[in-house]
């Protein structure tokens, strides 16, 4: 099995001591988006990917804010099979990522 | 800026609360978090605020009414920080009272330059804008409004009596002549409610104050008609010093 490359992103040294818990709450996310996906609730879907658009970028994540705002717009279609695509890309990308805090 | 400065930030993301507020922590500013309008409440009857960060989307009350009504009873700077991001909302949202806008996603470096311009501009205002605004009287066509008493006076002196959405509908039209509103826009500005399909709220309340003001609403030529828009207040206005 290939392992995917890993991703090297410079974060703000300003938010070293939060960010470590916006992680977990994306891996939280996560398992909402299973739960989620079984029971149909896109509304719930809508509103993570909503706000996972609208915080990701703020965190130095620009891809969550990317997977959020397609997300947001896959529950807006009830299209769970368009989640699941994004619900493993935001698996992989938080796997492969390297954060490297700098002052910006 | 000083220490002393005390920041509200009002969403309802717990992870938008951390981002702003731990970021502000770090840059000297004291910061309390509310998730609601209800909560933005609270704050305010117990703290002294100097400028609130304020999302628009929040689960017990819309933040444009939110930023209307704290416009109308004090001189809080609110920088409001949402995703709703398009031209018309940015728009709305500066023509509500907001001080700034900052769509979402957003960097929290820009979110703070922001509010220090914002409280550097507040800062060399004079803190009784609000209360000269609500002293004022409004001039134009020969008909005088008195803010202060609400009361209007006709070109000839007689007193017109004007229900509260009638006020609330003319102040729109004062502070915004010669300009095209759009009925849903005036409906918000006025009451700050959004407009609903079929909604002849705003059509009434226009045909009821030409009334008062006698204009003829075949020939209108104070609040004219712009078909399938809304309407303009077509006068010079003048702002001076109350009757009373």
């Amino acid at each position: 099995m290939v392992e995917p490359d890993r991703i090297s992103v410079v974060i703000d040294q300003d938010l070293e001591s939060i960010l470590p818990g916006y992680l977990a709450n994306r891996q939280k996310d996560l398992l909402q988006i299973t739960k989620d996906l079984q029971t149909g609730d896109f509304v719930s879907l809508q509103t993570m990917g909503h706000r996972m658009k609208g915080s990701g970028t703020g965190y130095g994540l620009n891809e969550v804010s990317k997977i959020g705002q397609e997300m947001e717009e896959a529950a807006k279609a009830h299209d769970g099979e368009q989640i699941s695509k994004l619900a493993a890309e935001l698996t992989t990308y938080l796997q492969c990522i390297d954060i490297v805090y700098k002052e910006l | 800026m000083t220490t002393q400065d005390h920041i509200l930030v009002v969403d309802d993301d717990p992870d938008i609360c951390t981002l702003v507020s731990d970021f502000l922590e770090k840059n000297g500013f004291k910061v309390s978090v509310a998730m609601d309008g209800k909560g933005l409440q609270e704050v305010l009857s117990n703290s002294s605020i100097d400028l609130i960060v304020l999302d628009l989307m929040l689960p017990d009350e819309d933040g444009l009414v939110l930023c209307r009504n704290l416009r109308s009873r004090s001189n809080i700077p609110v920088v409001i920080l949402s995703a709703k991001g398009g031209e018309m909302d940015r728009i709305i949202g500066l023509e509500m009272g907001a001080d700034d806008y900052l769509p979402k996603p957003f960097h929290p470096r820009e979110l703070l330059a922001r509010v220090k311009s914002v409280l550097r501009r507040a800062r060399t205002q004079p803190e009784d804008s609000l209360e000269s605004e609500q002293n004022a009287c409004y001039r134009f066509a020969g008909w005088t409004l008195d803010v202060p008493t609400r009361q209007l006076y006709s070109p000839s002196g007689d007193k017109i009596f004007l229900s509260g959405g009638e006020f609330s509908l003319i102040m729109v039209f004062l502070n915004y002549p010669n300009r095209v509103l759009p009925r849903d826009q005036l409906l918000t500005f006025a009451h700050g409610r959004e407009i609903e399909p079929f909604d002849r709220t705003i059509d009434m309340q226009v045909s009821r104050l030409r009334k008062r003001l006698q204009d003829d609403p075949k020939s209108p030529s104070l609040i004219k008609t712009v078909r399938s828009v809304g309407y303009v207040f077509s006068a010079r206005v003048e702002r001076g010093e109350p009757v009373s």
